[in-house]
């Protein structure tokens, strides 16, 4: 049984970042390390930045439970649309579990942020608000400990670790 | 399964698409690509551009599953697929390196955004995600029901202006596309030259693309279509003139003198080339002032119309081969004013009416032809035989393109209100009408 690690490499700046206006898509991979992923709704940072919950739809996710259940493996990107500042979060400790009260209310803070985001740059916001829709009972929180993040940006610094 | 083609609105790059891949250690990877590209109904290909983890991880481990949406409805999908290979040149490269230049142009990253290779992946299968979605939008038109229509008009076209022009036609009346072209392949010169437009403010007829340049000569030199739904200056037309004219000489600097009709700012795109027997015939070129114009289904019904107007070009070039018997008896108009001075630049074939270039090249051959048989011996009714039996004229052995050099020709001239014209007097055959005399002036090479 492994506990929190004694360091994190989620700095306090990218925990914000991750927090708010980004998208967020989560992936693991089976036995036979065949990938399974899907667009998540959002995420939470716990204050120590040693844990990262996403939240995502779990009917949208079946293949991706059983994996993260199977094998506990998770990789997990953030995106901010406009600005193209992309960072990946890999962990090796994902549990499955359920949402807590707030969480709905951070989906919904996300969701208004993406949309301030993306509508300038021409999505309508009934597009933005339709990839983030969710039914409160469907909501799954997938929490892991950051074991390595990696910058993601497109350009020459794309992939080096953070 | 489902297809891929029933997903291809997906495939716009309009939203970014999502990439899970395995290292063998089991460690998952999941990035955003800005492009999967539709390939058949098996197959996608993915952009590289950068050494990433994705490609790290597929070359070691060929699994991977892509998460796309639509960006009109929201609907989500999720592809099994399977790495292939990367291709490097060739159509699917060009036809991809062309839609990421529009994909960086609009989303702000030309200069970031540069292809390596194109990925090709095998489609295992395609799942759609249970979630919420928009109503789609109704279509613009059935693409279906205008290409029947089309057809059916092409069909009925006895010549070959006629053919290029009703094939505008219908691209304005049917299809709503109101900015359009075709060029003629020229093989010797390896260069494209405009034969008939619509939809801009001068005609352009005569101005030329290099194979290979823009999107019209990269989609003439892979014979495949090569679509862009954003304005992009990596494609724009002013950028390949100048890139072609910077390789100057004579020759070269009068490849500007007609310019070129396209839209000053276009931001869709989408050339396809126009095949017969195989052989490359010409482009079709429609461009819009709408971002996303033209989609996957559009570029399907023009890669369908420009088949049958290559084969109508085809059988129609023959046919005018036949020679007819004339219309009616020779007729000559009557010659006032003062004379008109033609110079002939036998460097190049260029003719210039006193100072103004009119064109240059195998339609230049033939003009001074024309003009010499009229001056020398008063002769003024002609058959496209004799012109392909004229060592003059030069004219490539194969798909001379004959009756299109004069399609083009006989538009020079009614643009340029020359005091001189060509009228066609039947199949094969045709007048040269001349309202001033005439002055020739040969321009040996230096």
């Amino acid at each position: 049984m492994s506990g929190p690690p004694d360091s994190t490499p989620l700095d306090a700046a990218n925990a914000a970042f991750i927090g708010c206006g980004v998208m967020v898509s989560v992936a693991s991979r089976d036995a036979n390390l065949a990938p399974s992923v899907v667009r998540a709704l959002g995420c939470r940072v716990a204050p120590d930045r040693r844990r990262v919950t996403v939240l995502l739809a779990g009917s949208q996710s079946a293949a991706l439970l059983r994996d993260l259940r199977d094998t506990r493996a998770i990789a997990v990107v953030f995106s901010q649309p406009s600005t193209h500042r992309t960072i990946q979060l890999k962990g090796s400790d994902a549990l499955v579990g359920a949402p807590e009260p707030g969480d709905a209310a951070l989906i919904e803070a996300n969701c208004a942020a993406l949309v301030r985001d993306m509508v300038p740059a021409g999505y309508p916001e009934s597009f933005v608000r339709t990839l983030l829709a969710f039914e409160p009972h469907d909501l799954v929180a997938v929490t892991f400990a950051p074991s390595a993040a990696f910058a993601q940006t497109p350009g020459p610094h794309a992939g080096k670790r953070l | 399964m489902l297809a891929v083609d029933a997903i291809r609105d997906c495939l716009e790059g309009a939203v970014p698409s999502i990439v899970a891949t395995c290292a063998p250690d089991g460690t998952p990877n999941v990035s955003y690509v800005s492009q999967v590209h539709y390939v058949d109904g098996a197959h996608v290909a993915l952009t590289y551009q950068f050494f990433s983890k994705t490609r790290e991880n597929v070359l070691a481990n060929p699994r991977a599953t892509l998460f796309v949406a639509d960006p009109a409805t929201v609907a989500r999908y999720r592809l099994e697929v399977e790495y292939v290979r990367t291709e490097t040149e060739g159509a699917l490269f060009e036809s991809m390196k062309a839609k990421l230049a529009g994909i960086a142009s609009h989303t702000g990253m030309s200069g970031v955004f540069r292809l390596l290779g194109s990925d090709l992946y095998r489609v295992r299968g395609i799942e759609a995600v249970p979630c919420a979605r928009l109503p789609a939008p109704p279509p613009r038109r059935s693409l279906l029901a205008s290409l029947r229509a089309a057809s059916q008009r092409l069909n009925a076209c006895t010549d070959l202006a006629g053919l290029l022009d009703e094939s505008l036609d219908c691209l304005a009346r049917v299809f709503g596309v109101d900015h359009a072209m075709v060029l003629m392949f020229d093989a010797t010169a390896r260069r494209l030259y405009t034969v008939a437009s619509r939809g801009y403010a001068s005609s352009g007829v005569g101005s030329e693309i290099p194979l290979g340049h823009g999107v019209i000569g990269v989609a003439a030199r892979e014979l495949a279509p090569i679509r862009i739904s954003h304005a992009t200056s990596e494609y724009g037309y002013g950028r390949a003139i100048r890139a072609a004219a910077a390789e100057a000489g004579m020759a070269d600097r009068l490849e500007t003198e007609i310019p070129f009709p396209g839209l000053p700012a276009s931001r869709s795109q989408l050339a396809v080339p126009i095949v017969a027997c195989g052989q490359l015939v010409g482009a079709l070129y429609v461009e819009s002032t709408e971002d996303r114009r033209f989609g996957y289904d559009d570029e399907d019904a023009l890669v369908a119309l420009a088949a049958q107007l290559g084969t109508g070009i085809h059988v129609l070039q023959a046919t005018e081969g036949q020679d007819e018997a004339p219309a009616g008896a020779s007729r000559r108009l009557p010659v006032t004013g003062a004379p008109v001075v033609v110079r002939h630049y036998a460097e190049n074939d260029s003719v210039f009416l006193g100072e103004d270039y009119l064109i240059k090249g195998v339609a230049g051959a033939i003009f001074w032809k024309l003009a010499r048989d009229y001056v020398n011996d008063q002769r003024v009714e002609f058959t496209n035989r004799e012109l392909r039996l004229d060592p003059s004229i030069r004219l490539p052995d194969v798909s001379d393109n004959l009756e299109a050099r004069l399609v083009l020709l006989q538009r020079r001239l009614d643009e340029r209100a020359a005091p001189l014209r060509i009228e066609k007097t039947g199949r094969g055959r045709f007048r040269l009408c001349v309202g001033r005399p005439l002055k020739l002036v040969e321009v040996a090479p230096a």
